[in-house]
């Protein structure tokens, strides 16, 4: 009974339309070959071929997946996951599916339990503060819904292929967030006049010291947005361990590379954050670039805000589908500005009929929307979405190709097959 | 001593399979190099994070070769040798064109919320035969070859595999430069490391 665990996370995804298994994360160096030796050696063949246990058959797997609560694991050591993106079917995102990613994994116990936590305000301020996290809570308290993702979200989409975590879809969520504004914090320090970047620090470390600091700063003016918040709850949830706890910053509207987690250290300083993470790190190009091209600082800017993109949810790719009426369902955000719309196209672009926006509109959160597609033809076929903020901006079929893989937002794709 | 040369030999036998199993045939006489460049990938690499970032890469010579020139100014000890057959190495098996199939891993537990030691009724009981190859993947790194240390301490009769507490401890939150695994190994998995550390 001791493997049974392991077994069940033995399951098959459907990734690219094509059907994977996928394994656990019991060894993440060893192969399929090694980890089914071990199961057959530890179980005997008949327990591999049970029912109960999700062999390679994509098909009969959908529905069993879809009910899965699980992550896509993406590096198993500091964890990265994202999200299967039909969990995208709910407005808010559950904690236990939202994605997971830090440069070094959470720091340890002692650094983060409530009792040694304090954060630290310094810098360009007339008040220095040290806060317990009972301090903190002493501010007003504010709610904000906003879709929290990775700035390398859809990297693995890009050619050519860039170097980092491989994100395909689901490094995103939305949320409600909790805490105190960042603005009320600054305004207790006495904000000096010559502080034009606030410089975030979490308590998480890397495992050798030669390795740089998970260092950010955002500019004066995003820090002093009366949205911008210090959250210490998630979904109505004290903040979990891997989410940020018991402090982490949420800047609606921007990447999650300044939504730093762990959060023990604001300095208020006249200049950006130094280090890689802030200088070398996490930019991206400000004209169209080719790979091997030599890109000067000046042409790099900090990935911030978010820019308009959609996902489809259901059905999910790979699936087989009854001919008749389908619905179609994902969801849609974008930076500082609102969706306005989303389009569905069912002939590779040429056209493209409107989906209906559905559920809650809040100014930070993702976009709910459907599509009633009359499924006749047999045969394979690919739904695509394209969403429209507010301002204009549309997503393009495929996002310029950048040298960190940031900030994709090319069409989404989903390919299904319609039974005859 | 016998013993830890078998697990370094399992260990590497076992990324090979993965790492060449999927690239096809590869030409004779390459075969001992790149064993040493798998071990380096464990060894080195492995000691900040995890092989299957490296396996999920497809990236070009000149970009191989900045990567690891990159992890080398951050502290990844590797000799100009080890380097290039490193390079060499990685920009042979993950280059762009190499095939699709990435290996992945699920978890079941997105959100382990553990903050207190884990009672005793809580900690699986370990299997001494299954704690070797997870050992060699996960803790041999910094730990050496069969628990004989390295970066971190000798483990091979160290006190503290029988100090239940402290043991779970660390292994699970962390202490020092030791990274906390509460949530990239699963219970069974340190109770059979614990259990094949005990053997030695």
């Amino acid at each position: 009974m001791v493997y049974q665990a392991r077994l069940v996370e033995v399951v098959v995804m459907s990734s690219s339309g094509e059907s994977l298994v996928r394994e656990a994360s019991v060894a993440p160096a060893m192969s399929r070959r090694t980890l089914l030796g071990r199961i057959i050696q530890g179980l005997g063949l008949s327990l591999v071929l049970s029912p109960a246990i999700p062999v390679v058959q994509a098909r009969e797997q959908v529905v069993e997946i879809s009910e899965t609560d699980r992550l896509i694991v993406r590096v198993a050591r500091p964890l990265d996951a994202e999200t299967p993106v039909q969990e995208f079917v709910s407005f808010l995102t559950p904690n236990s599916r939202f994605f997971v990613r830090s440069h070094f994994g959470p720091p340890p116990q002692e650094q983060h339990s409530e009792e040694n936590w304090r954060l630290r305000v310094t810098g360009l301020v007339d008040r220095p503060l040290t806060l317990t996290l009972d301090d903190l809570k002493q501010f007003e308290t504010v709610t904000i819904t906003a879709v929290v993702q990775c700035s390398g979200n859809g990297r693995a989409l890009y050619r050519p292929k860039t170097p980092g975590v491989q994100w395909e879809r689901g490094a995103v969520g939305n949320a409600r967030w909790t805490g105190v504004r960042l603005l009320d914090v600054l305004r207790r320090a006495g904000l000096q006049t010559n502080g034009l970047h606030v410089q975030f620090q979490g308590a998480d470390r890397p495992v050798a010291a030669t390795v740089p600091l998970f260092v950010r700063s955002i500019p004066v003016e995003k820090a002093l947005h009366p949205d911008t918040i210090l959250a210490y709850e998630m979904n109505g949830r004290p903040l979990s361990l891997l989410h940020g706890a018991p402090l982490r910053v949420v800047t609606p509207g921007w990447m999650a590379d300044s939504c730093i987690k762990w959060l023990t250290d604001i300095t208020v300083q006249q200049d950006e954050a130094q280090g890689y993470y802030m200088q070398t790190a996490y930019r991206y190009p400000t004209r169209q670039v080719t790979l091997g091209e030599t890109i000067a600082l000046d042409d790099l800017k900090p990935v911030e805000a978010m820019i308009v993109k959609s996902l489809i949810a259901q059905p999910q790719a790979g699936a087989v589908l009854v001919s008749g009426p389908v619905m179609i369902q994902g969801v849609a955000w974008t930076g500082e500005g609102r969706i306005a719309g989303v389009d569905v196209s069912l002939d590779e672009g040429r056209t493209w009929a409107q989906a209906r926006l559905i559920g809650e509109d809040q100014p930070y959160g993702w976009r709910q929307w459907q599509y009633i597609w009359e499924a006749t033809t047999a045969g394979p076929r690919t739904i695509l979405c394209r969403a429209t903020d507010d301002r204009g901006n549309r997503q393009p079929e495929r996002s310029p190709w950048n040298p960190g893989g940031f900030l994709w937002n090319g069409w989404d794709r989903v390919s299904v097959t319609v039974a005859g | 001593m016998r013993l830890a040369t078998r697990v370094v030999a399992v260990c590497l036998l076992g990324l090979a399979t993965l790492l060449l199993g999927r690239a096809g045939a590869v030409p004779e006489g390459r075969i001992g190099s790149d064993a040493r460049a798998e071990g380096l990938v464990l060894a080195r690499c492995g000691t900040c994070h995890s092989t299957d970032l490296i396996m999920q890469q497809r990236l070009d010579r000149p970009r191989w070769q900045a990567t690891v020139g990159k992890m080398i100014h951050w502290g990844a000890e590797l000799s100009d040798e080890e380097a290039d057959l490193l390079v060499e190495f990685l920009a042979a098996r993950f280059h762009p064109t190499a095939s699709g199939l990435v290996p992945l891993s699920e978890i079941g537990e997105a959100e382990p919320l553990q903050a207190e030691p884990l009672s005793m009724q809580e900690r699986p009981n370990g299997v001494a035969q299954q704690g070797a190859a997870l050992f060699a993947t996960n803790c041999q790194a910094c730990h050496g070859a069969g628990a004989g240390g390295g970066f971190g301490p000798k483990l091979a009769g160290n006190p503290i595999l029988h100090a239940e507490a402290s043991f779970w401890e660390t292994v699970l939150y962390g202490r020092g430069s030791m990274p906390a695994w509460e949530h990239g190994l699963s219970r069974q998995d340190i109770a059979d490391i614990q259990a094949w550390l005990k053997t030695l």
